[in-house]
């Protein structure tokens, strides 16, 4: 008879202690939507399994950064969270190579749990988080519509361009795919691309706050730059081979091209603010119940410039609302590194150069000798036969 | 004294007539735009790489593959790997590519396959893609059954090809990619199997074979096949027009014998066009559904190819026949065409040596391609430009022939009023016969002319309205084929011997118009030769 009490208050001990817990891990409010992030390290080598092609093994502390909704994605679609894990960790790589000379210099740290990939910077809404917003959709993205090119993950859809369906998964509607395959055909691979990182990597972002908004924003500007990016190839194909019948498609971009245009579009990004109808919306809409925001309104709103003379950003621009912290000076609050020990280019007057990498604190010189991989050729399939090279180089160390 | 029908056809009736071959028309680009999918379907596959870890390479009985039980080991070639060697790897394409959580399989209604290939290679300083370069392809294409265990993959065909590689590129930094052209790489003209699998290794068998094709990355193939839909809607106009047109022809060969003298060869000319496009239309294409036949993509073009020749041979004569000048020594025959109709022969004898050579080697070797060598691409070419030649040839002939023809008219205008009433009738009914095929030629040209130019001008589906989503494409090639359809049909029936006798003098109260035509008694004698040649003659005579 004593049993049920003791459950009983166990129980509530439990609930209580699974609230604190909720409520401390949704402290870094702002960020939460990019925990993801993490899975581009659950990518490296050492802990996927080697074994089993497609599924991979995923570390809890990863996989318990996930949202639910991610998580039920995952499983509703084998295969993705590997491609989401290469199109994360392709991000990262492009993101460092496209900043690899600048002041900020999209440095990652080691996993932790709890804590966003790139560091704190994340929390403030400047040019750099955009960016990284955007990368990282855009990865993902592409990613996903390579798997699907790959057969990797079978649960891609179809553009089916004459039939409007909604997409359910009974018998009957395996049924009718295979049918509406038969008629006319199924070619497409960004389109599920697309789709899925909207609810992948969306998921956080409600769309509610200025900031939500900025990062519904940068993440779709990601996915559209993958979008027009595409290239269109034909081949002619009717009587004798010529072009009486021409079939095109669309081909995916090389990633370096996503992240070339992106960071373009870093260069001109603009700062925006929110409308004025709207900034006293969520003020005023005080009420308990959670106002759900339609999924299709979602993506429907119109940034105001900070600056009223500049244009309105368009789709594929990127969006920020506050400058940039300081990169020169470490920032343990931001988490920025800051650029001592930075090399540097002492003849360039860009931000490569060592007056501005270095924020004006001088440099020191170094002449040192490397062994250097030199006048190499490359053996199809995995050969890459070089000479040692041993060569004088100069370089310049920010203080 | 007999005419064509076209000339004692009443303006209402034909009125009605033409009213009704229009709205099939307009129904045939409605069903290609409602009903039919876009002609064609496109996937582009992601070859996965694979190791090949057996020790003979040349076993064609092992297979690599991505999906399903057995499926092979992959390896990521961004990284180096010093235990591989390129006769380790693989590059496996298997098709179609699954969607929708489903393995699809290919249906026979989807006719045929054509493959097209593009490398992705990086670029890197020390190994930078020579301007032309070959790449050596060793190729094999496997196939597999619905109800087939996973790994029986039986070879359907292989071959070791070589293949130009142009890139180029605009950024010449480390990791970017090279803009590589497509690769033709091999066309099935049938579908017959379920599923296929395309292997692919680039074998190093010489020390110069595959070393200039610099870092390559992946390997994407774009799998191209009719749509089943669209063969569905093609094969039901076929099955539609066919008896139609074997009817009319029927009709109309009956109306000739009806008459005592021999055909002319204006009619011959109009019974081997609608041959030919019996020829055209017969839709033995429901053949392909029980039987592997991979000379179905020859046989389209060699039946269009006949179509096309019948058509402008046809062109050419009926001009020549509507001179109103012409030698009256003989009944006119083929033979006084041959300068005409060498041209024609001409380009089509050349593109069908052309098509010989590309797709009917390809009925032996789906990888074959005429391209490839510099011997081929002279061949290919030297044939394409006579083709070409002899079309401009032709179409200068055809020019010249109508603008003689109308000239001839406008002569035989003027001297029109003083003709008598029967011979006036005639050559009215001559030129307005030969100006009624004129514009309707005219038509059909130019509306197969623009909507051909409108297809290519705007790419995809066309939007009249929010909800009416029109598929140009098939909309495009649906109409075009209908309409050709209609074209000859029309010629069939409005050109086929009129029983209407002439409509007796109206106007007899001119004597010399009665007293010509007591000249001119000996000809309702023989009377029932073709009217233009008789006519015609006489009035050379004249």
């Amino acid at each position: 008879m004593a049993g049920p009490p003791i459950d009983m208050k166990w129980l509530c001990y439990i609930v209580i202690i699974m609230c604190l817990r909720c409520e401390a891990a949704n402290k870094p409010r702002r960020g939460r939507g990019s925990m993801w992030w993490g899975i581009a390290k659950a990518g490296e080598p050492n802990t996927l399994s080697p074994l089993s092609p497609g599924v991979l093994y995923m570390d809890p502390a990863v996989h318990a950064t996930l949202r639910r909704k991610q998580r039920r994605l995952a499983r509703e679609n084998p295969g993705v969270l590997a491609a989401v894990a290469k199109g994360a960790s392709m991000a990262v790589a492009e993101c460092q190579h496209q900043f690899k000379y600048r002041r900020w210099n999209c440095s990652t740290r080691n996993f932790l749990r709890g804590k966003n990939m790139f560091g704190k910077i994340v929390d403030r809404g400047c040019r750099e988080t955009a960016f990284l917003y955007a990368i990282t959709s855009a990865g993902v993205t592409h990613a996903v519509s390579r798997a699907c090119a790959e057969g990797a993950i079978e649960s891609c859809t179809c553009d089916y361009s004459h039939v409007d369906r909604a997409p359910h998964r009974s018998r009957a509607a395996t049924a009718a795919n295979v049918r509406v395959w038969k008629w006319g055909g199924c070619s497409d691979n960004i389109g599920f691309g697309f789709k899925f990182s909207r609810e992948f990597v969306d998921t956080g972002e409600r769309g509610k706050t200025l900031r939500e908004k900025m990062n519904l924003h940068n993440n779709e500007a990601g996915r559209m730059h993958v979008q027009t990016e595409m290239r269109q190839e034909c081949k002619c194909h009717g009587m004798s081979g010529s072009c009486t019948v021409k079939t095109c498609w669309m081909r995916l971009p090389s990633f370096r091209s996503v992240g070339d245009a992106l960071k373009d579009r870093f260069d001109g990004a603009s700062r925006v603010m929110m409308p004025n109808t709207e900034v006293e919306a969520p003020v005023q809409r005080n009420d308990a119940a959670p106002h759900r925001v339609p999924r299709r309104d979602r993506y429907r709103f119109q940034l105001r410039p900070h600056n009223p003379d500049h244009k309105t950003p368009g789709v594929k621009d990127l969006v920020y609302l506050e400058s940039s912290p300081g990169f020169c000076e470490k920032n343990p609050r931001l988490g920025i590194p800051g650029t001592h020990g930075r090399t540097c280019n002492d003849t360039s007057i860009g931000v490569d150069g060592c007056d501005l990498m270095c924020c004006g604190r001088g440099y020191r010189t170094e002449t040192m000798f490397v062994v250097e991989r030199c006048n190499c050729t490359f053996h199809w399939c995995c050969d890459v036969k070089c000479k040692l090279c041993r060569t004088e180089k100069v370089v310049h160390t920010c203080l | 004294m007999t005419g064509t029908i076209i000339e004692n056809l009443s303006g209402r009736k034909l009125a009605v007539l033409v009213t009704l071959l229009l709205l099939c028309q307009v129904i045939c680009f409605l069903i290609g735009g409602l009903v039919a999918p876009m002609p064609a379907n496109t996937q582009t596959i992601l070859g996965t790489v694979c190791k090949d870890t057996s020790v003979m390479k040349n076993d064609t009985s092992k297979w690599f593959y991505n999906r399903g039980k057995g499926s092979c080991q992959t390896v990521d070639l961004g990284e180096t790997h010093h235990d591989l060697s390129e006769r380790d790897i693989v590059f496996a394409f298997q098709m179609p590519v699954p969607r929708e959580g489903e393995r699809f399989d290919y249906s026979r209604w989807q006719q045929n396959l054509i493959g097209v290939l593009q490398l992705d290679v990086r670029y890197h300083s020390q190994m930078e893609v020579k301007p032309r370069s070959t790449v050596t392809i060793d190729a094999r294409l496997a196939y597999r059954n619905k109800g087939d265990p996973d790994d029986e993959w039986k070879l359907y065909t292989q071959s070791i090809e070589k293949r130009n590689l142009d890139c180029d590129i605009d950024v010449k930094s480390e990791e970017y990619l090279y803009n590589c052209s497509t690769i033709p790489l091999f066309e099935l003209g049938s579908l017959y199997h379920d599923y296929y699998l395309l292997n692919i290794r680039l074998p190093v068998n010489t020390p110069d074979m595959n070393v200039h094709i610099g870092h390559l990355q992946d390997i994407w193939v774009t799998v191209i096949n009719q749509n089943g839909g669209f063969t569905k809607v093609w094969l039901s106009l076929k099955t539609a027009f066919f008896p139609c047109i074997i009817a009319i022809l029927v009709w109309f060969w009956n109306r000739i014998h009806m008459l005592e003298r021999k055909p002319v060869l204006l009619e011959k000319m109009l019974l081997s066009l609608g041959i030919s496009l019996c020829l055209l239309n017969a839709p033995i294409e429901y053949l392909t559904l029980q039987y592997d036949l991979p000379f179905m993509l020859l046989l389209g073009d060699i039946r269009q190819g006949l179509f096309y020749a019948t058509l402008f041979s046809f062109w050419l004569i009926f001009a020549g026949e509507h001179m109103l000048i012409q030698d009256t020594s003989s009944q006119s025959s083929l033979k006084q065409y041959w300068r005409h109709l060498s041209a024609v022969a001409m380009g089509c004898v050349s593109l069908f040596i052309f098509d010989m050579c590309e797709r009917g080697i390809q009925l032996r070797n789906p990888f074959y391609s005429i391209w490839v060598t510099d011997l081929g691409t002279n061949l290919a070419l030297t044939f394409i430009i006579l083709a070409g030649i002899s079309t401009g040839v032709y179409f200068l002939f055809l020019c010249y022939m109508v603008w003689k023809v109308f000239k001839n008219i406008s002569h035989k205008r003027q001297a029109l009023p003083t003709m008598c009433s029967v011979r006036r009738l005639h050559y009215e009914g001559i030129i307005y016969r030969f100006k009624f095929l004129m514009l309707a030629t005219l038509l059909c040209a130019a509306l197969t002319v623009i909507g051909f130019i409108l297809g290519q001008v705007a790419e995809g589906q066309w939007k009249w309205d929010e909800t009416i989503e029109l598929e140009y494409t098939s909309a495009f090639f649906t109409g075009v084929y209908g309409m050709w359809n209609i074209y000859i049909f029309s010629l069939l029936v409005l050109y086929a011997p009129s029983h209407k006798r002439w409509p007796v003098n109206e106007n007899t109260s001119d004597t010399q118009n009665l007293s010509e035509e007591i000249e001119f008694s000996p000809i309702p004698e023989r009377s029932e030769i073709s009217s233009l040649t008789s006519f015609i003659r006489k009035a050379t005579i004249d």
